[in-house]
């Protein structure tokens, strides 16, 4: 049942840019969004709150925007190198994080993160500062695209990726480093008794949600075609944590649920208001409240009820 | 579902294909113009002068029956939501076919992210106010404009006044806003100064983030480096606060202060006379030739009984634009017998054009950049108004100070000698 | 010696602005060990009260004065309108609760907050002087400095000692102590924990909103400060080792420091300095100078 709905979702999502182009940036941004808060999720699970994943977000747009500059030109090339370059950013600071719990850690990221965003704004001869940089239109297996046949391209090949990704990030939280991760929030020195490695579960839950951000990092950059330093502000940061509990974390959809909610609502909601963060932090704060599982929660529990 | 996928994006490449030509079609009901400046924050004291005028304006010129009779219906975008949602607004807004032409941006940041989406969309987007001249430095621009000139003959104009007023300058110190027009402006001055006097020496450097509130520290450092000239191009908020944080500091007193925004500020804060000060091209309300015109002074008058203050440099900015998108469809449905032009045939009209604005003249280059004059003063008492005005003034040609196109610039200014700056008129000689 | 002194002057100056900013995230997160991520919404409403009751002050011809009361009384009025109401309603929900959420709610809490500013006060920029420029000038070390600037600096060292002496010295701040270390023990005995909380939150949103009213003679106020704030905030609470006051007033010296210094000699770093220390102080101790390591939680 659950399967179903959501094929039928991707479809819908495929399907909506030939119905309204505009749809597709809006629709593009969205799997970027729900990659990075997918990412986040994961560290969720563990009870691990981070407010500076956006910092993987523009490091990984920032990476793309600096190999093409060196003369790479392969969107596969780009989106490999730059993803597995935020990879190794999210082991070496993980390395040193994920020693921390609670408050500290949450902290302890957002520092890090605002380290990311200073040096991104400040270094104008390198990164352009606030201007930011370019992330030109890049070749696709070798053939020079036009700006809207790329767009269209990164367009499906980013819902093919949420697909394939959605699904290797399951049957990760499925497996035993998966479940060790939820355990590390229940009870964390059983775990160790049982002879767990903690450091190692939470490394590479880092390391992946790194990646995860990274690759909606990106698709963000190719998409908008430039990266700024905003990309790792605070805000943005909270925001991806946003959409993470407003999908809820309880499966991998969730993230994306949440993002394409947000996304489609959004576009909506700026024609007849501009309250738009009131709505969302009330959103946000009614859906902790009364919600606990988010948005998923709602599809999960009508199946129960179906059963 | 991978084939699926592939067959969906080559539909819809095919699809895009067949929708791209565009052809000249009957008038529509109404002109869609996307206006981009900033509307909220601290850039606004500078952006919503230029959304004023452009209401001003529109109703003005929808009064008279608009556009070849389609009237003007402007959206507005505000800039201060960064990169990403400015992106995503001029996508969004381009994507309805009524929107024939952009006004964007006041940034130089922006029109510098957008430019590459207005050549591949096609849309025809005057910048009306950036003037990075790293914007249509390739000359390859087909869709991109600027009316307003750019940044190496306004920084430049600064340099050649200040040597002309003060030719004895030894230690300059340099406060810009972090970004792409500040970098440039300093690049600029800095070369001309070189070029013109050798043994200028800049003492201080600083470039605080657009839009901080506080620069105590900063005013502090300025101090104790004792230079001769301080130059700024802070702009907004950001200079209303400098000035009011620096002026009881002492700084206006002890060195000669450039606000090279300054004519921005002068209605709402106390400017001591004597300060250099410009309006980055000919957009000064009060000038001679603004004074000569009469559709100069009714813009005046009536933004003044509409906002409470006289229309500031960006206020003309934006007015001139709005006159410089009006010329050009005109003379596009002149060349093509009246009727409504496509947005190719509206870029094509731009081309090569000159333009009578409020203020003086524009002519659009081969690379799309315009001429403009540029006057530069310093700030003195007026008899008729409250505020200090511009004095000693001194209008520069815009091809004077301009290179060629595809020049580099910083290139072409450490060419310039002493002898070119002899060549050019004095202060006060534009009365 | 010349050259010295302007250093230390501004980093005193830019440090009281600093700890203002900081002091009462600290204090609440002491108290409530709640994180609250919209500390910095109440300092740039306390800033925006702040510029409109100044500026009501001076197109009345009041008596200019008055607009140094309007500062404090400001910061006041935030507090007692918003601190109670909050606490009661939003923050009380999270006690007990995963940092995760307390740090959630807080968070929509500054997203509510930032667009109700917006739709209150516009989004233009105030600004208004009046204390300031009544102040005047002195010159000091060949640099003329604001006397308005050393009035912070006075402000900033009265409420370091005024917290120290209401927590330590006074009936309230006694109970507020045996409240941190003890709240099922404190509530047994017969405190009103609810009270203390109240108490407390609100005193946090009147630093908060003290620091923005301070900032504005010289500083004005936009949109965008109180996101701004928040992470500055951040940073001196966690060099201080968040829930000390003490190392609150440390810390901002210390980013303070470290921003005059990259100004004057390395400026194209000046806004990475204050990271920048914040994180050298988080390698070498992760909890803060003057914080205490806790336990992992069992």
């Amino acid at each position: 049942m659950r399967a179903i709905l959501l094929i039928v979702a991707i479809l819908a999502i495929v399907a909506a840019p030939m119905a309204a182009p505009w749809l597709q940036f809006v629709l593009t941004m969205a799997v970027a969004k729900g990659l990075a808060a997918l990412g986040v999720a994961v560290l969720l699970r563990a009870g691990m709150i981070s407010i500076g994943h956006a910092m993987f977000v523009a490091a990984s747009a920032y990476g793309v925007a600096f190999l093409a500059r060196a003369g790479i030109a392969d969107f596969g090339l780009l989106l490999v190198l730059s993803v597995v370059i935020t990879g190794l950013a999210g082991a070496v600071v993980g390395a040193f994080l994920i020693r921390y719990r609670a408050i500290f850690f949450a902290m302890l990221n957002l520092a890090v993160s605002m380290v990311f965003y200073a040096l991104f704004a400040k270094l104008y001869g390198v990164t352009g500062g606030t201007d930011g940089m370019t992330i030109p239109v890049p070749t696709v297996f070798g053939i020079v695209l036009s700006e809207p046949t790329f767009k269209a391209v990164l367009f499906y090949g980013s819902v093919a990726l949420m697909v394939v990704v959605g699904l290797a990030v399951h049957r990760y939280l499925d497996s035993p480093l998966g479940h060790a991760l939820s355990a590390v929030h229940t009870n964390e020195v059983r775990l160790e008794y049982l002879g767990v490695p903690v450091w190692a579960v939470l490394l590479v839950a880092y390391v992946v949600s790194a990646v995860l951000a990274g690759l909606g990092g990106a698709i963000a950059g190719f998409a908008i075609g430039r990266v700024v330093p905003d990309f790792a502000f605070w805000t943005a940061s909270g925001h991806l944590v946003l959409v993470a509990v407003l999908g809820g974390i309880g499966g991998v959809p969730g993230a994306f649920i949440g993002a394409f909610f947000l996304e489609l609502l959004h576009t909506e909601a700026a024609a007849f208001t501009d309250a738009w963060n009131l709505i969302v932090g009330a959103a946000l704060i009614g859906v902790i409240m009364f919600l606990p599982k988010g948005l998923y929660g709602l599809l999960t529990r009508s199946e129960v009820s179906a059963k | 579902m991978k084939f699926k996928t592939a067959l969906s994006a080559f539909a819809l490449v095919g699809c895009l294909g067949a929708a791209m030509p565009a052809f000249a079609q009957d008038k529509p009901a109404s002109l869609g113009l996307g206006i981009f400046t900033f509307t909220s924050g601290p850039a606004a004291a500078y952006g919503m002068p230029g959304k004023n005028a452009a209401d001003l304006m529109i109703d003005q010129i929808n009064a008279a029956g608009g556009i070849g009779g389609v009237k003007i219906a402007p959206t507005y975008v505000d800039e201060a939501q960064g990169a990403q949602g400015v992106i995503t607004e001029y996508r969004r807004l381009a994507a309805e076919p009524k929107n024939q032409v952009m006004l964007a941006a006041l940034s130089s940041a922006n029109c510098l992210a957008l430019a590459p989406i207005a050549e591949q969309l096609e849309v025809p987007t005057v910048g009306w106010n950036c003037d990075t001249h790293q914007l249509l430095q390739d000359g390859k621009s087909k869709y991109v404009f600027r009316p307003n000139g750019n940044t190496v003959p306004e920084f430049v104009a600064y340099a050649v006044y200040l040597l002309a007023k003060k030719p004895d300058v030894k230690t300059v110190a340099i406060i810009n806003p972090d970004y792409a027009f500040g970098h440039d402006a300093a690049k600029i001055f800095k070369a001309a100064l070189h070029a013109l006097k050798p043994d200028i020496q800049i003492v201080a450097e600083l470039f605080p983030k657009l839009g901080s509130p506080n620069y105590q520290t900063e005013i502090s450092r300025l101090t104790t480096a004792r230079p001769d000239v301080v130059f700024s191009n802070l702009w907004g908020a950001d200079l209303e606060n400098f000035v009011r944080q620096a002026q009881p500091r002492g700084l206006f007193t002890s060195s000669q202060v450039i606000l090279a925004l300054g004519e921005t500020v002068l209605q709402r804060v106390s400017l001591p006379d004597g300060v250099i000060v410009g309006v980055l091209g000919d957009g000064w309300w009060m000038s001679p030739d603004a004074a000569a015109n009469p559709e100069t002074k009714k813009f005046a008058e009536a933004y003044k009984a509409k906002f409470g203050e006289y229309p500031v440099f960006p206020s003309i900015k934006m007015a001139n634009t709005i006159l410089y998108v009006k010329a050009a469809y005109e003379s596009a449905m002149k060349k093509n017998g009246g009727k409504w032009p496509s947005r190719a045939e509206l870029a094509e009209a731009m081309k090569g054009s000159t333009v009578t604005t409020l203020t003086g003249k524009s002519v659009t280059r081969a690379d799309n950049d315009g001429l403009v004059d540029q006057i530069v003063g310093v700030t003195v008492k007026s008899p008729t108004q409250s505020f200090p005005v511009i004095g000693d003034m001194v209008r520069y040609k815009g091809d004077a100070l301009m290179p060629k196109e595809g020049q580099d610039p910083i290139a072409w200014i450490s060419t310039l000698k002493p002898e070119f700056a002899a060549s050019l008129p004095k202060p006060g000689s534009y009365k | 010696m010349n050259a010295i002194i302007p250093l230390v002057l501004d980093t005193l100056s830019s440090a009281a602005l600093i700890f203002f900013a900081a002091v009462g995230l600290t204090l609440v997160f002491n108290v409530l060990r709640v994180l609250n991520v919209a500390h910095g919404s109440f300092y740039s409403i306390g800033a925006y009260v702040a510029a409109s009751i100044c500026a009501f002050i001076v197109s009345r011809h009041l008596n200019p004065y008055l607009s140094f009361v309007a500062l404090l009384f400001s910061a006041a009025l935030v507090a007692v309108v918003l601190g109670p109401l909050i606490e009661s309603t939003l923050i009380r929900w999270t006690y007990g609760k995963s940092e995760a959420v307390q740090i959630l709610i807080t968070f929509g809490l500054f997203l509510i907050l930032e667009d109700l500013q917006r739709m209150v006060f516009g989004v233009q920029s105030f600004y208004e002087d009046t204390p300031m420029r009544l102040m005047g000038s002195s010159s000091i070390g060949g640099v003329v400095y604001l006397n308005y600037q050393m009035f912070l600096v006075a402000m900033a060292v009265i409420v370091v000692f005024g917290l120290r002496l209401l927590i330590k010295h006074s009936r309230l701040g006694r109970l507020v102590t045996a409240v941190v270390a003890d709240r099922e023990m404190a509530q047994s005995i017969g405190v009103d924990t609810n009270k203390i909380f109240i108490f407390a939150f609100s005193l946090g949103v009147f630093l908060a909103a003290l620091g923005g009213a301070l900032a504005v003679p010289t500083s004005g106020v936009a949109p965008g400060l109180g996101a701004d704030t928040m992470v500055l905030a951040f940073a001196v609470a966690a060099i201080g080792g968040l829930g000390q006051i003490e190392g609150a007033a440390l810390a901002a010296l210390i980013v303070a420091l470290a921003r005059v210094l990259a100004i004057y000699f390395v400026p194209s770093l000046d806004a990475v300095a204050p990271y920048a220390a914040m994180l050298i102080v988080l390698l070498v101790r992760p909890y803060g100078l003057f914080g205490a390591i806790t336990t992992r939680r069992i």
